[in-house]
């Protein structure tokens, strides 16, 4: 690994020179010190005092244009991060930026780094945070350029670089929001470089040059891995985990974890890394590898991930897909149900996050998903995310449960709600020969999502007889094989084979039963782990030539309606009793009596609080309840 | 896959802690390991042993460092990918395999191959199983079997085991005709094969019979609605409070 890294910060020294960008080149070691920044500084007014003094002067008349507002705004955010004020942290971050975004910055970027530079103290580390911000504005506001990307990836080093190479844990405290989205920014942008750079034929001159010469480095595969493990590793993140589960005491946790991972900073990022690794080998199309990663982490409710609404969605959304790709569509199936009724309740509470749209649009990819493994293995799982499935892509729906002609729906979904995969190697833009070559090629450029749809729909033609089998199964119990033949109007041998596939499709490993048998320790088997389980109610045996034919049926489930409905019901009641008699403030009407009125006896006021308190998690778990007897 | 659970698949009886190292570790991502577990993969076509977690690392060190790409230990893998037929490893690995610059075709087999070799893993999924054969032992995939199944211990065998898991799961009793022709084999190979796996034959009709196992009894359930006491708690300790 340590020859990995030094890959990586070596690769940023070039680009330092290749760019000449003059304000990267500061001293690594210098941060966090302002006098010695200063004297790194002296050097380069000397050198091209004239060009700088231009450059300030330039500046300062891009300083004048800044409103007063933001000004003010930056330096509060500033001392905020000063003190380490994480409260006041998040308000500027998750309220004061955005609303400026939309007052002043909405079709422009923010001011350069650079010029708020005299505002901040020209503090460097809060100058590498402004960028992250300003990066992240540039890819989700406006087309970044090839600069942008260059040096949206330096400031990632840079910013890491801090994290990871200081002396001991850096002092900084952020909230686990800002944590989750500098992870996945990162990320994003290493994928958003990878599909720009995977596209030769629309590259200006410049940028080929640039590619060339610097491109191979920037954002590599290896270097964002780098990043996500030294993340893992410095925190101790699954160390902590494994010992959270062993139950160990606090002292002895931090004794195991050391000096950054008892910081909430690094433990969280340790955290999101797992995560960040689970999406990157998604996207590189490493589906085992990316449940591996998972291993210690336990999919609940309860896990600290889950925190974050954003991170939380993403990470069942990675999960269940990989469950796609494995075949395992039950688990998928399990996967998309819980999050998204988790989705379903927090609705009201989550309208408010700035990443609502986003959250919205991964559900409905889960959605879109949750249909393609519906008509792959029928299941009864959730009637009430089924209907929602039926609501928004009914057409597509009932196409795929038709076999063939279904293909086109399937494909059709799958690349609506799959990742957006890239390719681990850019086009040969070090070779001017076989880069013309490939240019020059009539070869189409097959793209990796549709590498992947092709193996998927391979595997999902092949089971294409499956439907018209069942339907003319589940009409006999016992059926001669060379009539069902006649029925299909195929050789029997070749509807034996077909059968056969069928049968086997209708197994798959699982971890349904692994969940039961741990209990709360579910995670011991880690995601990849199952055992074979039955998924279709249609099971049949062939006796030579004679097929015979069992339905397994399952009764309606009440019990969860009824019990959500009860446990409502109470809460209501509860709430009326807690409230004021509706009566006007004179009448005598008010005096009825304790007993009857707005304050039941005494003592139970204080559970009638705590229920009303809480009355979402005690909802939830009935309906999990429910589900997990399934 | 012999056992009914993932466990065997995940971390085989036959892995080695370094190489358990390598799939669980962050060496899998060091170049320099190649070797190992391309050692380690000859070893499994060697001695009909399967680990596709260390070979698909194989296939990401590849995938990073196109410098290391061996079309030889790629068509090993494939082929120990397809006799795990219905799992899905086959695609696990060509999901690994980037789009590459068209490399001279005599220098790799690997872009004649790969269709082959997928149409035999569609046939196996399929269960097409004299299908298969007929293409395995065709004209067109003589380069395959000379180069590279020759070398690969038991691979008709590790084929015929694919077979055994789709008959044992959807038959009681199969005829021999049928049965040859799945496992391509005839008279007292096929008996013999059949006595291994403890298939009865009965010569005097022609069947064999498959000794009863989970997925070939069947019977029809009705599954009712169970409710556990853990669900009610709620309400039942809302009640109480209120008395």
């Amino acid at each position: 690994m340590s020859q990995q890294r030094m890959a990586l910060w070596a690769a940023e020294a070039d680009l330092d020179e290749d760019l000449q960008d003059v304000d990267l080149s500061l001293a690594m070691g210098s941060y966090g010190q302002n006098e010695l920044y200063d004297d790194a500084q002296q050097p380069q007014l000397d050198e091209s005092a004239l060009l700088t003094m231009q450059q300030h002067m330039a500046q300062q008349a891009a300083f004048s244009q800044i409103p007063d507002v933001v000004k003010r705004f930056i330096v509060h955010f500033h001392q905020a991060v000063l003190d380490n004020n994480l409260a006041e942290i998040t308000v500027a971050y998750e309220s004061g930026w955005n609303r400026l975004t939309e007052k002043y910055y909405a079709k422009t970027e923010w001011p350069e780094a650079e010029i708020i530079a005299p505002l901040v103290n020209d503090d460097q580390i809060f100058l590498i945070l402004y960028r992250e911000l300003y990066y992240r504005h540039v890819y989700s506001r406006l087309q970044p350029n090839i600069d942008d990307r260059f040096h949206s990836y330096e400031n990632s080093c840079e910013l890491f670089n801090y994290l990871l190479n200081s002396d001991g844990p850096v002092p900084i405290s952020l909230p686990e929001q800002w944590l989750w989205d500098i992870i996945d920014e990162f990320i994003y942008q290493y994928q958003s470089f990878s599909i720009w750079r995977s596209k030769p034929r629309t590259k200006t001159d410049d940028e080929l040059g640039l590619l060339a010469d610097g491109g191979a480095q920037v954002w590599s595969s290896y270097s964002v891995l780098n990043v996500l493990y030294s993340l893992i590793q410095k925190s101790r993140i699954n160390e902590y985990i494994v010992a959270t589960q062993e139950g160990k005491s606090e002292e002895e946790i931090s004794e195991i974890v050391g000096e950054y991972g008892t910081k909430p900073l690094y433990r969280m990022l340790g955290y999101f890394s797992i995560i960040g690794l689970l999406r990157v080998h998604v996207l590189l199309g490493d589906f085992t590898l990316a449940l591996k990663v998972m291993d210690n982490v336990e999919l609940n409710q309860k896990s600290p991930f889950t925190r974050v609404t954003a991170c939380h969605v993403a990470t069942y959304y990675y999960v269940g897909f990989c469950y796609i790709m494995l075949r395992r569509y039950h688990d998928a199936i399990r996967t998309f149900v819980t999050i998204l009724n988790f989705m379903l309740r927090m609705r009201q509470y989550h309208t408010r996050s700035y990443q609502y749209d986003q959250i919205n649009k991964t559900a409905d990819r889960m959605y879109a998903l949750f249909a393609i493994c519906h008509a792959l293995s029928p299941t009864r799982l959730d009637d009430n995310i089924l209907n929602i499935v039926k609501e928004k892509y009914g057409e597509q729906f009932a196409k795929m449960s038709k076999g063939d002609e279904g293909l086109p729906a399937f494909e059709e979904l799958f690349l609506y709600a799959c990742p957006k995969f890239i390719s681990a190697n850019p086009p040969p833009y070090d070779d001017p020969e076989a880069l013309s070559a490939l240019l020059e090629s009539d070869q189409p450029h097959v793209d990796p999502a549709h590498r992947h749809l092709a193996l998927f729909l391979a595997d999902v033609q092949a089971q294409s007889p499956i439907p018209t089998l069942r339907s003319f199964l589940k009409l006999y119990t016992s059926l001669d094989a060379s009539k069902l033949a006649n029925f299909l109007d195929v050789g029997e041998e070749e509807m034996v084979c077909q059968l056969m596939m069928m049968k086997q499709a209708s197994r798959s490993i699982s971890r349904i039963g692994s969940d039961k048998e741990g209990g709360d320790k579910s995670a011991k088997g880690g995601l990849l782990d199952g055992q074979m389980i039955v998924t279709s109610d249609l099971n049949f045996v062939i006796d030579d030539n004679m097929v015979h034919i069992a339905e397994s049926t399952v009764g309606r489930r009440y019990a969860g309606w009824f019990i959500r409905n009860t446990e409502h019901a109470q809460r209501v009641l509860d709430a009326l009793r807690a409230s004021p008699l509706p009566s006007s403030k004179g009448a005598g009407g008010a005096a009825t009596g304790p007993g009857s009125g707005p304050k039941p006896k005494g003592g139970n006021d204080s559970t009638d609080v705590q229920r009303n308190n809480a009355p979402r998690p005690g909802g939830q778990k009935v309906a999990w309840g429910g589900v997990k007897a399934a | 896959m012999p056992s009914s659970t993932a466990t065997a698949w995940i971390s085989p009886s036959t892995r080695t802690s370094v190489i358990e190292n390598l799939v669980s570790g962050v060496d899998r991502y060091n170049p320099s390991n190649v070797g190992i577990l391309e050692d380690y993969l000859y070893q499994q076509i060697r001695s009909q042993e399967y680990d596709c977690l260390a070979n698909l690392a194989i296939l990401k060190l590849y995938q990073f460092n196109p410098d290391l790409y061996n079309p030889d230990v790629v068509v090993n893998i494939l082929l120990k990918a397809l006799t795990a037929a219905p799992l899905p490893d086959f695609s696990h690995c060509l999901s690994l395999f980037d789009e590459r610059p068209p490399a001279p075709k005599s220098e790799d087999p690997l872009p004649d191959l790969i269709p082959s070799l997928s149409t035999m893993h569609t046939l196996l999924i399929q269960c097409r199983f004299p299908a298969f054969w007929t293409l395995y032992h065709s004209e067109q995939l003589e380069p395959l079997r000379e180069n590279y199944t020759i070398e690969y211990v038991g691979f008709e065998d590790a084929i015929r085991e694919v077979v055994v898991r789709a008959v044992k799961t959807s038959f009681t009793k199969i005829s021999s005709e049928r049965l040859g022709s799945y496992l391509n084999l005839r008279g007292a190979e096929l008996e013999a094969f059949a006595e291994q796996h403890e298939w009865t034959f009965d010569a005097s009709a022609g069947i064999f019979t498959i000794p009863a196992n989970p997925d070939n009894e069947i019977e029809s359930i009705v599954v009712q609605e169970q409710i556990e006491l853990k669900q009610l708690t709620n309400i039942i300790a809302h009640t109480t409070l209120k008395r």
